[in-house]
Order: structure tokens, then sequence, then C-alpha cells
């Protein structure tokens, strides 16, 4: 990952800018061996931090989903017996969990990217200030925690809507 | 390098603009779904035809397509080259999301063209 202290300056996309030279110093001074697991502990870097591999991960799933969506929509090109097949296979308890997770990422992904592009417009963002100790960047405050905190909440509601109606509760 | 096409900050408008566009037609589709008749019922082989049969509806699902391949591999893009740097290495991956965009845009009109066409 060579991007650790590039990703400190992005606030409004979920990273932690909090004093960015003195935690960059620091990871070069220890060698980067938190790796991976340091770089995502939440407890270090905040909920920002959180947000920032969600998007992410959530991003990925959803393309996965994407590609695996359009391939099994073709199988109507097959018929009848084509379709009812390959729905039959989507049609379990395993296949309504996952389309219950993508709906779970698709509503995060959603809500926390409108929360990144409010940010990335200075929306939301607070104002430019000297930096002073403890050096708690403006960006990182409340409102976008509220953001991230919402999208995550949002998403475990749509998350039971979706399992209500799939499995027809 | 795409960037040498276009500007990064161009790329990233495109990229919050398809989302949003996005957003708007998939809650249609998804809606589609759960006014059909019920979810289990939206999802018959009849159904799905008749809906993809519907000039309409067809055209909104290229759309969707389209904007979900642009914003899907260019977000893909930006967490490949987060990860790593280099020349070749970014030509590699934009170049190849580029062309696995134009590889799924193909795929899935292909089915919305030949259905809507009476094809199947």
């Amino acid at each position: 990952m060579a991007s650790v202290d590039q990703e400190g300056g992005d606030a409004a996309g979920g990273g932690s800018s909090s004093n960015n030279s003195s935690s960059g110093a620091r990871a070069a001074a220890d060698g980067n061996r938190a790796g991976i697991g340091g770089m995502i502990h939440p407890g270090k870097y905040g909920i920002e931090r959180v947000a920032y591999w969600l998007m992410r991960l959530t991003g990925l799933g959803l393309l996965a989903y994407f590609i695996g969506h359009i391939y099994e929509t073709s199988s109507i090109l097959q018929g009848k017996m084509g379709w009812d097949d390959f729905l039959a296979i989507t049609q379990t308890t395993e296949g309504h969990i996952l389309l219950a997770i993508v709906i779970g990422m698709c509503v995060f992904h959603t809500v926390n990217g409108i929360r990144v592009m409010l940010g990335h417009g200075g929306v939301g963002v607070g104002r430019a200030a000297r930096p002073d100790y403890p050096y708690v960047p403006a960006s990182q405050n409340y409102r976008h925690k509220i953001g991230i905190y919402t999208a995550i909440v949002l998403a475990a509601i749509a998350m039971m809507y979706g399992l209500a109606v799939m499995f027809g509760v | 390098m795409a960037s040498a096409i276009l500007r990064e900050s161009t790329i990233m408008k495109i990229h919050y603009g398809t989302a949003l566009a996005a957003v708007a037609l998939v809650a249609v589709h998804v809606l589609m779904r759960l006014t059909s008749g019920g979810f289990a019922a939206s999802l018959e082989y009849e159904t799905v035809l008749a809906n993809y049969r519907f000039l309409p509806y067809a055209l909104m699902l290229e759309i969707i397509l389209v904007l979900l391949s642009i914003h899907g591999f260019n977000g893909l893009r930006v967490i490949l080259l987060e990860l790593r740097q280099g020349p070749r290495y970014e030509k590699a991956v934009s170049y190849g999301c580029v062309a696995a965009m134009f590889a799924l845009i193909a795929y899935g009109s292909r089915t919305i063209i030949m259905t809507n066409m009476g094809m199947v």
C-alpha cells in the first residue's frame, strides 16, 4: 500500500488528515510495519477511515454483482427454460441473503457517495483555518460523521426491508 | 493513459454525474420489481420479456448499463491506481478498464437489443 500518507489528505473521501506530516513521519519511522491492518484500524484513524474502506469494498462488491447481473439476465436469450433454470439458482435462501447484502452495499455506497460529493464541493467541511495543536482538521467534523453513521443505518434498514420483501414477511 | 485524453478532474465530474443519474434510474428499475405484482411475480419470464419489449423501459435499461459501466470501471481504475503507481501500470489499468467497460456494455446491449427486437 503505497498511498497511506496520501489518503490522509482526503478528508472528504473518508481518509484521515489529522496531523498529516507527523503521521507520515511516524509511518516512515516504523517502516509501515502495521501494514493494511494498521491502515484500516478504526481506533487509530476514526470512522472516516472505516467509511473510506467501506466505500471501496462496497464499490467492488457492487461491480461484481453488476457483472453477474448482466450475465444472469442474458439467460433470457435461452428462452423460458433457460430463464427459469437460472432464476431457480438465485431464488434460494442464500440468493436472498446475497441480494440483501447487495441492497445494503448499494444504499451505503449511494448515501456515503453523496456525502463525499458534497465534501468535495466544499459543503460541510468547515472554514479554512491555521492548523494549531492538537491539529484537529475542520473537515472531519460532526456533520460528516453524522453522514457516515446515517449511511450505515440506512443500509441496515434497507437490508431489513429487502429481506422482508424477498421472504414475503 | 486516460488522463492523457481527459483531465482527472473531468473524469471525476463524469464519475459523479454518472452516479447521480444512475441512482435515479436504478430507483425506477427497482420500483418496477416491487410494483409489478410483487417481487417474485416481477421476475417471471413473461413479465421480464414484456419489460424488455417495452421500448422506453429497454432504453432505460441501456442507459443504466452505460452509466453503471462507466461509473463502475472508473471506480475500479481509481482503486487500482491508489494501490500502485507507475507509467506502465497506470496505462495498463486505464486501458484495461476501458476495454472491460466496452465489453460489458456490448454484452449487456446484445441481451437488450435481441430481446427487444423479438429474437427470443
